[in-house]
């Protein structure tokens, strides 16, 4: 379970002003739960996720995972990232291979291990392919494949497909379903799409930009798993008034943004 | 884009024609032109010093024969490999240690923005009253040649590294030292190449000066001495080796560059 | 790379925004440090190769007083003007003419690249024998030197312009000819005035290097005959002079650079 309280950050940015980018966070996640984060840009979404992996520090609040403080990056988490991060000197295998490797996983073991996700991903044949001659989805896979390999408890995923063109997108999505119904393991998975955060998310955590804040919680009723049909999903009534819900109160928040723009 | 431009015309035309119109057909024109050009100059105007085109392909045979040449390829080359070595072995770690350590870099960039420009040439007059016109001289003054343009390529290559990548090693635990191994140096080998390669032009450079601005001696100092003795075809036969000897070089460069860092964005960009 | 610098465990404290130079300041301070560091160095050591900053500074303004500097520069800056000044007009036209048509491309780019490897300076003697000892073959070597790193920058960045843009020019009913001079070139801009920087640089150590080969005028020859004399302050005034004409001419091209390419995006302005 990972428990945030009442965390905050502020940046100063290049010229000296301060950027409010957490003004006083509270969120519980639970065990085995996947909870999707969506909100304008510029409203944390990153910053929280980040600090959650060790990767950034906060000003004040906290952070722990099962009762334990957050002071850096640990084995019951990894990520994927937005825009990859591959090793373009290394091939697929080398990729996958990559935290294991850090953790001192002997060759036999993380090549067997690796070859299972690839597989699971769909990759296989493509072992010793580099990034670079790789499409965007499969770059992605592989970075699915890598943040799996290493067993996390937690996986973070700052917007993994927005990269990628929508169709690849939507076979990603589904791919993600059914490999996360297999094992499920907790997902704080961060997103610009409404459909995505709900397609995905159990629940929905919709935050406010400066400062950023949890402005409300919306619990996706629909029934999992979802992999085998996310077409029907899409048109269920609880899948369309959710999305519109959440629709209604982006557009808001944009709104409210633009008027404080127009004050200054 | 170019196979937009002339493809239509292409298949108006009979394919013998087609067949003409290839880049290596214009290559070959050029330096027939070229040649051609270079042997009216030489027939009609050229005077004691400068020989016709045949007349240097000719003078180039004896010349790449007779002992004399390859005894002055070695001295010169001596100055090449321990001056070149030096510059790689000072250069990468220094780019390495700027690229990482931030003030070091903002305090050593202005001196880096004027060696790069400076010719070094200048410098001979002292490096003649420190060291003499010895070896270490023409080594130090190769070695000066090319570091900096070593270091400076080291340095943008650890600084040009990914910084998600570091950020992702993290997420799997990695402490400094696997950061180093794992992502900053093989993310910053194509550009070390690259410098390497920049820096083997530079060397080369700095040997022909140092030979014919200092030391009258080995290739260069052959080429002065044909000069004085008015021997105009041996003298441009040393000039052609001495480029041939470039170009086989920074090709083997190149070609090592490549088999090195394959995933780099095509190497050989003009920079220099 | 500013990410490596974070401290890897997130902190509670508010992290205090500290005290930072900017560019400009570094360098100054940097430089003063060099100086100090110098006029000390020269001062413990005493060596004849390396006097103190002040007596390098004193021997710089008597030069000046006695009038050898100032002939001198200008007899330097006027080689540097010509040279360069048909460099570019080279570099231009056959850079974009090797950039638009695949068959220029094909008969001049193996023989530019190879000219832009070579030790520029083995052509020294060839101008020599043809110029003769003045300053018509100075300014051949100056031409040597900074012109083939514009001719293939702007052909790069000619061929780079992205189709759409020509497509789009195309669909206007643009002509060939105003293609070049109202979408091309102005899309390549950028990317050229990199390499009309690269060429100034060049030209600067062609100007001092002919100087010093052909030993008739100029600062080069200046340096040349204070070594001749062992007259190592004058050797380092003289230098000075020259490191200042190279980032004069340098920051020239860039200003001009800057005035020229304000609509260019910060981000994805090339970045040397
Ligand atoms: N290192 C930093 N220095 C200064 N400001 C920062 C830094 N990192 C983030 N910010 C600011 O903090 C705010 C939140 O950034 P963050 O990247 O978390 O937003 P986000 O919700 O992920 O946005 P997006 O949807 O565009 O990815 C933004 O206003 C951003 O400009
Ligand atoms: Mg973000």
């Amino acid at each position: 379970m990972i428990e945030i309280n009442q965390l905050t950050k502020t940046f100063t940015s290049q010229d000296g002003t301060p950027v409010h980018a957490l003004g006083g966070v509270d969120l519980t996640v639970n065990d085995n739960e996947f909870l999707t984060l969506l909100g304008p840009s510029g409203c944390g979404k990153t910053t929280m996720l980040k600090m959650i992996a060790g990767l950034q520090g906060w000003d004040g609040g906290t952070i722990t995972i099962d009762g334990k403080a957050v002071t850096g990056p640990g084995p019951d988490r990894s990520m994927v990232f937005q825009n990859f991060a591959l090793l373009p000197w290394a091939t697929v295998m080398d990729n996958v291979c990559f935290g294991l490797r850090l953790r001192g996983t002997e060759r036999r073991a993380r090549e067997e291990r690796a070859q299972e996700l690839i597989e699971m991903v769909g990759l296989s044949g493509f072992e010793s392919k580099r990034p670079g001659e790789l499409s965007g989805g499969m770059q992605q896979r592989v970075g699915i494949a890598r943040a799996l390999a290493v067993d996390p408890q937690i996986l973070l995923m700052d917007e993994p497909f927005g990269a990628v063109d929508e169709q690849t997108r939507r076979l990603l999505q589904e791919e993600l379903l059914s490999i996360w119904e297999r094992n499920r393991l907790t997902v704080v998975f961060v997103t610009h799409s409404m459909e995505e955060a709900v397609l995905l998310g159990d629940r929905v955590v919709l935050m406010s930009a400066r400062p950023g804040q949890i402005s409300e919680i919306v619990e996706v009723p629909l029934a999992r798993p979802r992999s085998s049909d996310v077409g029907g999903l899409e048109r269920s009534r609880e899948y369309t008034e959710i999305t519109a819900h959440l629709w209604d109160q982006l557009r808001s928040m944009h709104s409210e943004h633009r008027a404080v723009e127009a004050v200054r | 884009m170019t196979s937009l431009t002339h493809e239509p015309e292409r298949s108006a035309r009979p394919a013998m024609l087609n067949r003409l119109d290839s880049p290596l057909t214009y290559q070959i024109l050029t330096f027939a032109l070229f040649a051609i050009g270079w042997q009216i100059y030489g027939t009609f105007f050229g005077g004691l010093l400068v020989p016709t085109f045949t007349e240097t392909v000719a003078a180039l045979v004896p010349t790449l024969v007779s002992a004399e040449f390859w005894e002055a390829f070695v001295v010169s080359n001596q100055a090449l490999v321990l001056g070149f070595a030096a510059a790689v072995a000072i250069g990468v770690p220094t780019g390495i240690v700027l690229g990482r350590f931030r003030t070091l870099e903002r305090l050593s960039n202005v001196y880096l923005n004027i060696l790069l420009v400076t010719p070094m040439a200048a410098i001979i007059p002292l490096l003649v009253m420190s060291v003499g016109f010895g070896l270490l001289s023409r080594v130090i003054l190769v070695t000066l040649f090319a570091v900096v343009m070593i270091i400076v390529n080291v340095r943008a290559g650890i600084r040009q590294v990914d910084p998600s990548l570091i950020q992702m090693a993290r997420t799997f635990g990695a402490g400094e030292a696997q950061i180093w191994r794992e992502i900053l140096l093989p993310g910053a080998l194509p550009s070390i190449m690259t410098g390497i390669r920049l820096g083997l032009g530079r060397a080369v450079t700095g040997m022909v000066i140092v030979e014919l601005l200092m030391v009258s001696l080995a290739l260069g100092g052959l080429i002065l001495e044909y000069r004085g003795s008015f021997n105009g075809p041996a003298l441009y036969a040393v000039i052609v080796a001495i480029i041939a000897e470039a170009l086989v070089l920074i090709s083997a460069a190149q070609w090592l560059e490549r088999r090195i860092a394959p995933w780099a964005p095509s190497a050989g960009k003009a920079r220099s | 790379m500013t990410a490596i610098a974070q401290s890897t465990t997130p902190r509670t404290s508010r992290s205090v925004p500290r005290f930072r130079l900017g560019g400009v300041g570094m360098s100054a301070l940097s430089l003063t440090l060099g100086v100090l560091a110098w006029e000390l160095v020269g001062r413990v050591f005493a060596l004849p190769f390396f006097p103190p900053f002040t007596v390098v500074v004193g021997t710089l303004m008597e030069m000046i007083g006695r009038g050898d500097i100032v002939g001198n520069l200008a007899v330097s800056l006027s080689n540097l003007v010509a040279g360069f000044t048909i460099s570019l007009v080279i570099g231009i036209v056959v850079g974009t003419a090797m950039g638009r048509y695949w068959r220029v491309r094909a008969a001049l780019g193996v023989y530019v690249y190879a000219l832009l490897t070579a030790p520029s300076l083995v052509f020294a003697p060839i101008f020599f024998s043809i110029f003769g000892a003045g300053q018509g073959s100075i300014i051949a070597v100056v031409v040597m030197y900074s012109t083939f790193v514009m001719i293939i920058n702007t052909a790069s960045a000619v061929q780079n312009v992205p189709a759409a843009m020509l497509e789009m020019g195309r669909s206007y009913g643009a002509s060939e000819w105003q293609l070049v001079t109202r979408v091309i070139v102005p899309a390549a801009l950028p990317t050229m005035l990199a390499g009309i920087r690269l060429g100034m640089g060049r030209a600067v150590l062609g100007m001092i290097n002919g100087e010093m080969f052909i030993a008739v005028t100029g600062l080069g020859r200046l340096v040349t005959q204070a070594g001749k004399s062992f007259d190592g302050a004058a050797v380092l005034a003289v230098l000075i002079v020259i490191i200042v004409v190279a980032l004069g001419a340098v920051g020239l091209v860039q200003m001009v650079d800057r005035a020229l390419t304000g609509w260019v995006p910060d981000t994805s302005k090339e970045k040397s």
